[in-house]
């Protein structure tokens, strides 16, 4: 008996009997009806989970046969790996939602033997191998939800659970009609025998009913537009119902869906297109949502909608073998993660997007949100990474690129309306602002154990779909050490937390980049140490920063093995790593709340864009090495576009570089140092990565001339918006981005010359950014100050720093004797080698600006007068000043003894041009050795000097008086005047293009179920003539 | 208006979709060997004569069971979509009396149609009929006695009691045939009989027979909630 | 009788305008009641739409008794699966009318209205 328990079988017995026997258990007693109904539930769930693991031994599909007679003379049910899977997803869900509901269940047996009915009927929907079956446990699964719907109280909710019934009955209708037909045709109801003779269904009574039958369940997965009547359920249901709606009943839908695909053989092409489009057009919708549930609901039809499209496609280009992985994992990121937050945000009470800001007093729930939200976003490490990594990589290598393009674009737009949702939880709770919220209810812990429970499901998952897609296990060392940081993150004390993460980063860390070789070992010393030293001023302060170390861990970590990575799934997935922690790194400063989305969604478009390009490659290649990106061949145009395009948005060029002076300066100090000294190396190491392809292009060294010219507009750019700045710390984050424009040039270069100056210039950067900040840091700390204006005159109060800064500030203005000078010479003899002599000229010029807003800098904060109430400021603190002395001590071996950085950066180079194609061999020592710098310091300084006092006689000219503060006054007005926001202006015109373009996409829905039901018949009508032609107008 | 014209071109497009599959429909001119093996093998392997209801209760028995759920839910479903609005509880005005036509005419006419009911549940396996029809009987016998007596209060407690009983007979029954016979819901586990019997075809009756009375039950109380 | 059209053709275009009857109605009817009448109108074309798929030229109904031996029943008898089913889907199709209809009652208590159009708060 016990065995038949656990039988699939028992699902239905369990089902069916405790749905009968409730209530007479209910006349028993209320702990009678509890106990009996999660014995039922926990019965189905057990039974599913136990024909898994058998079916995960190795047993073969288990077959239910009813009534003693075999198929097709009796009904029978299939229990294989998929349908054990879909099952018990479902079920564990169901146990999860059940627990949710229990609040409005326990009153009722009506409702619970609902609740207990519909998650026997999803199963059944698995099962079956009946098409008729099918259509009877579809109404099962139907009819439960019509009367779960009834549960609310509100005439809006009663009026959407009508529009609902209204239109799901119609494609019912449409699924009944289609079956009978079918039956007439092929005299069998038996779904396997159906496919084995789909053959023999192809006149035209065979097609209109196979076309019935894909209306019906296509209506029933919501598609756009005829799907208004879901979106009013998910918004006006009670969370949990739509929580079981969006995951529980789509799930059952979709897997009839799937289980019928081999008779949709000539209809691939439709489904994929019906997926696409709602997909796309949902997640455009949502952009212009503030009701959380309606939103949760866009997202919710989009995921359908992707699912939809990854079957329709997966099937049309014949990568069957991809399905478990893509499809599953899809399915089961979905499901959980959707069900988490329809659950959160009931819990929270979220009834707008905006209604819960000020989360940030409850961790907890605040870092579920992200954590579900970052899962729905198919970001790592969840299963709909893998799954989107997969369904891309195979779309694109069977030539599908617009169904890559919908994806990816579908999926940016979801990630922003998810994520701005998450930015107004993180901002201050204002509550005068939001009038409409009253005081929303405390959070109840027990209620985040079902969202908490789904998280934790989503990672086990995440680790199961990683070793389908077969990556290696050291890649999750950044996320385990960042795990272990956090157990101990609400007990240690703050200083405590920092020495244990640099423990943990040096030992991790040094272990994931011991292999590593070439460039990439360069890179890894380089961050490393760098890291390490930055990351160790965070022990100024002694607060608990809650996540802050095991973020900065997970951050650190990520580089190393993004470093480490061979493969572009391994290098994609630590990208995403390094993008999500230094998302939530910045999130932490409140003050960033306004920059965070900008942030996160240009870091993710760079990301789809490399996402597409190793796609490309691959495709191209044959191959997912990265060691093919240097492999000769040509074909590589849209690869190499794609994946530059994607680093160079992430390296902030101008244009693309909206996102980065916001979250720079406003990130807290020590992370901004981190930011712009470690993070933004890494897209350089990724153009270094790619730049290559170039030569794999027709169109050669003309590709590499554009990127430095994007290059120089960078460094122009941003060091007129430096000098603009009136805030210091703001005018680092553009001295950040401009300065990346150098690098971005001497990579360019494609010569070997140029490569030794890009990495001479990156370990340049990384010290004196990171010195700079920090200096400001602590200057911050200090007086409180943030402008130029309410400051002043500390050089002799905070001597050390000043001291710091300057050696800074000489370095990487190029002066002579540190390195800056060193590298900006090597650039100019390599542009000059190159040919680029306009390039060359225009650079300096830029070099002059960069050196204008140092002095400013310099100037503004250690010069004049002192502000008022800063007499009393002390020097910074000495956790501050001792990371930038090990820096400053960097600077200065590194300008003594050149060589020591020079050899290894030959040694990890040489391999990379040894194919000779655009270097002509002269050897570094060669370069070094004629290295006479007498000249070019004069000739700089000269046309310094020359440039600066054009600038002073244009200024005085204009009769102005008065020092050096006025004279930065004046120009400021100049740029001002001469230099307006235009990437600003073209980027706030596409976000009101996107949401005009979101409004218009709404306009049919009208709110009215009659309307509704037409758009249904419509949609069916278009089935139908896309799958049967005109001619199936016709008698 | 363009909503009339749209309504109009829809009907006329799903029309000419239906023309077009009665085009193609060419009427059987004889069974497939499906439907050959049901109306050979109904009576011959479970002694039912009517092949339908044989079907219906065996080898279909697991769309049947989803069935009986389908109601059962509804009755629930109606029960919790009802029961809120009665919180202001009967402050409807009485009703009127039924008439003496009503009247008279439901005291001839029920005995009637009960005793119809009854035969046509306990017969399906015979003749024309079977559980689901005879337990619509019923209820419709049912509800001309609360439309002639509308004071007429139905223990609905208890017809929920015997409609949940009968679901889990219904599924006990089921059982029975996997432990006794060839598989869940098989009826063989009880003897065939002889055939066209009154008693026989297993138990097809039995299962009959539970339908009746679940679907007589749960129709009258949804009957008696819509009243309510 | 030879019409020249075959009986279960002239049932099946009868189910069909029946369906086609009430699709119209639910799309033009305002109210409620009504759009619920249509639907059911719909189901039941559909239903004898799918019981004139069985019928086989000829035959009688599958019960074996006098007059339809167990002998001649394999080349007597309609097809009993369409029958079989269309039980089912008539049970069905009443579950959900009767489901409509309670929520009719719910959403005329809550507007004092069964106009379809009244009922379109939740839109986008």
């Amino acid at each position: 008996m016990v065995a038949a328990a656990f039988h699939p079988l028992g699902i239905f017995l369990f089902g069916l009997g405790g749905g009968f026997a409730l209530p007479l258990l209910y006349r028993l007693g209320k702990g009678w009806l509890a106990g009996g109904f999660f014995l039922a539930l926990g019965g189905i769930a057990l039974a599913s989970g136990a024909g898994l693991l058998r079916l995960l031994a190795g047993e073969p599909a288990i077959e239910v046969l009813t009534a003693g007679a075999m198929p097709p003379v009796s009904i029978n049910l299939r229990l294989g790996l998929w349908e054990a899977f879909f099952a018990v997803s479902v079920n564990v869900t169901a146990l999860l939602g059940a627990w949710r509901l229990w609040d409005r269940l326990r009153g009722s047996y009506g409702a619970l033997l609902l609740y207990l009915i519909l998650v026997m009927g999803i199963d059944g929907m698995i099962m079956t191998r009946d098409l008729f079956n099918l259509f009877v446990f579809l109404e099962i699964v139907s009819i439960a939800t019509y009367g779960l719907l009834g549960l609310s109280q509100a005439p809006a909710a009663l009026a959407a659970a009508f529009k609902y019934i209204m239109a799901t009955v119609v494609a019912s209708s449409l699924f009944l009609v289609g079956s009978v037909l079918l039956y007439h045709v092929a005299g069998t109801l038996n779904i396997d025998e159906l496919i084995a003779g789909a053959g023999a269904l192809s006149r035209p009574m065979g097609v209109a009913a196979l076309l019935m039958l894909l209306a019906g369940l296509l209506v029933e997965l919501k598609p756009f537009p005829a799907n208004g009547w879901g979106l009013d359920v998910y918004e006006t249901a009670p969370g949990g119902i739509a929580a079981m709606v969006s995951v529980g009943v789509s799930a059952g839908v979709f897997f009839a869906l799937f289980k019928l695909a081999p008779l949709f053989g000539a209809q691939l092409g439709i489904i994929a297109f019906s997926g696409a489009a709602t997909f796309l057009f949902s997640n455009l919708i949502g952009l212009s949502q503030t009701r959380t549930q309606r939103l949760l609901g866009y997202s919710s039809i989009g995921q359908m909608g992707l699912l939809t499209l990854a079957l329709g496609a997966l099937a049309q280009i014949d990568a069957a073998d991809a399905a478990p992985l893509v499809i599953g994992g899809l399915f089961v990121n979905h499901l959980l993660a959707k069900a988490g937050l329809f659950w959160l945000a009931e819990t929270l009470g979220m009834e707008k997007t905006d209604s819960r800001a000020g989360l940030r007093n409850h961790p907890l729930a605040l870092a579920l949100l992200g954590l579900l939200i970052v899962a729905i976003a198919g970001l790592p490490p969840f299963p709909g990474f893998w799954a989107k990594w997969e369904l891309v990589m195979r779309l694109t290598a069977a030539g599908a690129h617009h169904w890559t393009m919908v994806i990816l674009l579908g999926s940016l737009l979801e990630a922003a309306y998810m994520f701005r949702w998450f930015g107004l939880t993180l901002r201050r709770n204002t509550s005068a602002r939001a009038g409409h919220v009253s005081n929303p209810p405390a959070i109840n812990a027990s209620q985040l154990a079902p969202p908490l429970a789904a998280g934790l499901l989503l990672l086990a998952a995440g680790g199961m779909a990683a070793s389908m897609a077969g990556v290696a296990t050291w890649l999750f060392v950044p996320l385990v050490a960042g795990a272990a940081l956090l157990a101990i993150d609400g007990v240690l004390p703050g200083r405590v937390k920092a020495v244990a993460m640099l423990l943990v980063i040096l030992a991790a860390g040094s272990w994931l980049a011991w292999p590593i070789t070439g460039i990439a070992a360069l890179f890894a010393s380089l961050l490393l140490a760098g890291g390490l030293v930055i990351a160790a001023a965070s022990l100024y302060r002694a607060d608990a920063r809650p996540g802050f170390y095991p973020l900065m861990t997970t951050l650190l970590l990520a580089i190393m093995t993004l470093l480490r990575a061979r493969d572009s799934l391994s290098f994609f997935f630590s990208w995403e790593l390094v993008t999500l922690a230094s998302y939530f790194l910045i999130a932490r400063s409140s003050r960033a709340s306004r920059y965070l989305l900008s942030f996160l969604l240009f870091s993710l478009a760079a990301a789809y864009f490399l996402m597409a390009g190793f796609a490309a490659v691959a495709a191209n290649a044959g191959s997912a090495e990265l060691a093919a990106l240097r492999l000769p061949g040509g074909g590589m145009e849209v690869a190499f576009i794609l994946l530059v395009a994607g680093f160079l948005i992430k390296a902030g060029v101008l244009g693309a570089h909206v996102w980065l002076p916001g979250s720079y300066a406003e990130a807290e100090d020590d992370t901004s140092a981190m930011l712009s000294g470690v993070v933004s190396k890494v897209a350089i190491y990724g153009l270094l990565l790619v730049t290559y392809l170039a030569i794999r292009t027709e169109l050669k060294l003309e590709a590499a001339h554009v990127m430095a010219w994007i290059g120089l507009l960078t460094i122009v750019g941003g060091a007129l918006m430096a000098l603009r700045q009136q805030d210091f710390k703001r005018l680092l984050a553009f001295s950040s981005m401009s300065q990346l424009g150098y690098i971005i040039i001497a990579i360019a270069l494609m010569s070997r010359l140029g490569w030794v100056t890009a990495l001479y210039l990156v370990a340049n950067h990384l010290m004196v950014k990171g010195i700079l900040f920090l200096g400001v840091a602590g200057i911050i700390a200090r007086t409180g100050a943030r402008r130029f204006a309410s400051t002043g005159g500390l050089a002799r109060m905070m001597p050390l720093t000043f001291l710091m800064m300057c050696i800074a500030v000489v370095s990487m203005s190029g002066l002579p004797p540190l390195m800056g000078f060193g590298g900006k010479w090597l650039l100019l003899v390599a542009m000059m080698e190159q040919g680029w002599s306009l390039l060359a000229v225009a650079s300096l010029f830029g070099a002059f600006l960069g050196f204008l807003y140092m002095i400013r800098l310099l100037q503004g904060l250690f010069a004049g007068p002192r502000a008022e109430g800063q007499e009393q400021a002390r020097e910074a603190s000495v956790f501050l000043l001792a990371p930038q002395a090990l820096l400053a001590a960097g600077i200065i071996v590194l300008s003594l003894f050149p060589k020591l950085l020079f050899e290894p950066v030959s040694a990890a180079i040489d391999p990379q041009f040894a194919a000779g194609l655009v270097w002509e061999g002269m050897s570094l020592e060669k370069i070094y050795a004629a290295w006479n710098p007498t000249p070019a310091l004069l000739a700089a300084l000269g046309a310094s000097a020359l440039l600066f006092a054009v600038f002073w006689i244009i200024w005085r000219r204009k009769a102005r008086t008065g020092g050096l503060a006025r004279f930065y006054a004046y120009y400021r007005m100049v740029i001002g005047r001469s230099l307006p926001p235009v990437a600003i202006l073209f980027w706030d015109g596409v976000a009101a293009v996107a949401t005009a373009a979101a409004k218009l996409a709404r306009r049919p829905y009208t709110g009215n179920g009659q309307t509704y039901v037409a758009y249904v018949i419509y949609y069916f009508l278009a089935v139908y003539i896309a799958g049967a032609g005109l001619g199936g107008l016709t008698p | 208006m363009m909503k009339r014209a749209f309504a109009a071109l829809a009907v006329v497009l799903v029309g000419l979709v239906f023309l077009h599959i009665v085009g193609d429909y060419a009427e059987l001119q004889a069974l497939r060997p499906l439907a050959h093996y049901y109306v050979t093998q109904v009576p011959a392997q479970l002694g039912a004569p009517n092949v339908v209801t044989g079907i219906l209760i065996s080898w279909r028995g697991f769309d049947t069971l989803g069935e009986v759920a389908v109601l059962f839910m509804v009755a629930a479903s109606i029960g919790l979509l009802l029961q809120q609005g009665d919180g202001r509880e009967t402050a409807s005005p009485p009703r009127r009396p039924a008439s003496e036509l009503v009247a008279t005419g439901a005291m001839v006419l029920l005995p009637l149609i009960f005793t119809f009911g009854a035969y046509v549940i306990v017969n399906g396996h015979l003749s024309a009929g079977g559980g689901f029809q005879g337990g619509a009987i019923v209820a419709s016998g049912v509800m001309l006695m609360l439309v002639a007596n509308p004071a007429a209060r139905l223990n609905t407690a208890l017809l929920g009691a015997v409609e949940s009983a009968a679901g889990v007979l219904y599924v006990c029954l089921g059982v029975l045939g996997l432990a006794l016979a060839g598989g869940f819901l098989d009826p063989r586990f009880l003897p065939k009989g002889q055939f066209g019997a009154f008693i026989s075809a297993g138990a097809i009756p039995l299962i009959s027979a539970l339908l009746g009375v679940k679907v007589g039950a749960e129709l009258s109380v949804i009957i008696d909630r819509f009243r309510s | 009788m030879s019409i020249g059209v075959p009986v279960s053709t002239i049932l099946m275009i009868t189910g069909f305008g029946l369906a086609l009857t009430g699709l119209w109605g639910m799309l033009t009817h305002r109210n409620i009641m009504r759009i619920i009448i249509c639907f059911v109108l719909m189901g039941t074309g559909f239903n004898i739409v799918m019981v004139a798929g069985g019928y086989v030229t000829g035959a009688t109904a599958p019960i074996i008794d006098r007059a339809l031996g167990a002998a001649e029943a394999g080349a007597r008898a309609i097809d009993p699966v369409p029958s079989a089913l269309v039980v089912t889907a008539i049970v069905i199709g009443f579950s959900v009318t009767a489901v409509m209809l309670a929520f009719a009652i719910r959403l005329y208590a809550a507007k004092k209205t069964l106009s379809i159009d009244a009922f379109t708060e939740s839109k986008w």
